[in-house]
């Protein structure tokens, strides 16, 4: 059980490397669980996901074989304004679900496991409201 | 008198729906404005971010008339950072009734969660008389409500209209939820003036 775990780990490593290699988008992915306490609070690369997680495990409550990017967003200081962020990736027919969280500017998107999540076209879609997407964070639940 | 109170009215009017110029890429906002003098409907509708076009119909009460602008509101410059957003404006219009009416100028500004700081230039010119209007508006969020939340703004504006000459100072309360936006203010000579608003 151990080792098929750090098998997963170093796989997922592996693949986060060269996908932050090919897009040079600060992507990264790390493998969450959804076992009950788990918080999900530091990536596969020992950077910490500056997501709440209560929020997080909220929002992915119930989900299974689904992608979740984490998208920081900057000048997202108002709910009235980060309207158009939800409607527009709402637009996309492999978000199934999306949570905007104010206080620590991010943005959660579910998506379905054959989606492809590249950083230019989330970055368009926030331009699109008129903030700017600082940084991607993939999560595989 | 008259016309001055028309200008002023139409001015006020102007001013108070500045607040949010521009939409989302694709987005439409619908506003209405109501007051003791006038009842105003503006739409605009968003291409882009960087810009928005619209129309306003203004009903004036006291002439009991009806006017049309043109509107164009564009985004000079935006700041964003992790905590707030700054931004510039430039604004005008055209009155489809006589092209000799019209405006233009600028307006901004900068916000947080929790604080929200305004100003705002306006040259009007017409047949009649040429002025200028200036305000500065300032605001603070009693509590940070999340995504979703019932939000709560209390503001105080000040203007100064060179029709009349001294500054205004009054209250505004602004409570948003959703695509909704409920605004209203209160001074002694202006008396109410409310303004709704729905982005879709």
């Amino acid at each position: 059980m151990k080792k098929g775990y750090f098998l997963t780990i170093f796989l997922i490593s592996l693949f986060a490397w060269a996908d932050d290699d090919h897009h040079k988008s600060h992507t990264m992915e790390m493998e969450a669980h959804s076992h009950e306490g788990h918080k999900h609070e530091v990536m596969v690369d020992g950077r910490k996901l500056e997501v709440d997680p209560d929020r997080f495990d909220k929002f992915v409550d119930g989900q299974k074989n689904f992608h979740v990017a984490v998208i920081s967003v900057n000048g997202m200081v108002c709910d009235f304004c980060a309207r158009g962020i939800e409607k527009t990736f709402k637009k996309d027919k492999s978000v199934q679900k999306i949570d905007v969280d104010l206080s620590r500017g991010k943005v959660l998107v579910l998506y379905s496991l054959s989606a492809k999540i590249e950083f230019e076209d989330i970055k368009q879609k926030i331009l699109s409201n008129g903030q700017n997407a600082t940084d991607l964070q993939v999560i595989s639940i | 008198m008259g016309m001055l109170k028309k200008f002023f009215c139409s001015l006020f009017l102007i001013s108070s729906i500045e607040a949010r110029p521009i939409s989302y890429s694709g987005g439409s906002t619908l506003m209405s404005i109501s007051d003791n003098l006038k009842d105003s409907t503006y739409y605009h509708y968003s291409p882009t971010y960087k810009y928005s076009i619209g129309v306003e119909q203004v009903k004036d009460k006291f002439f009991d008339k009806k006017f049309t602008y043109l509107r164009l509101t564009y985004l000079l410059n935006r700041k964003n950072t992790k905590n707030s957003q700054r931004n510039l404006y430039f604004q005008s219009a055209l009155s489809t009734d006589n092209l000799n009416d019209n405006f233009y100028g600028m307006h901004g500004d900068w916000e947080t969660r929790r604080l929200f700081s305004g100003f705002g230039y306006k040259k009007v010119i017409n047949n009649f008389r040429d002025f200028a209007e200036q305000y500065f508006q300032l605001g603070i969020a009693p509590y940070q409500g999340n995504y979703g939340d019932f939000h709560t703004w209390i503001l105080m504006k000040t203007r100064k209209n060179s029709l009349v000459g001294d500054w205004k100072t009054y209250p505004v309360l602004k409570f948003f939820k959703g695509d909704f936006l409920f605004e209203i203010g209160y001074d002694s000579d202006v008396d109410w003036d409310v303004h709704l608003m729905y982005r879709f």
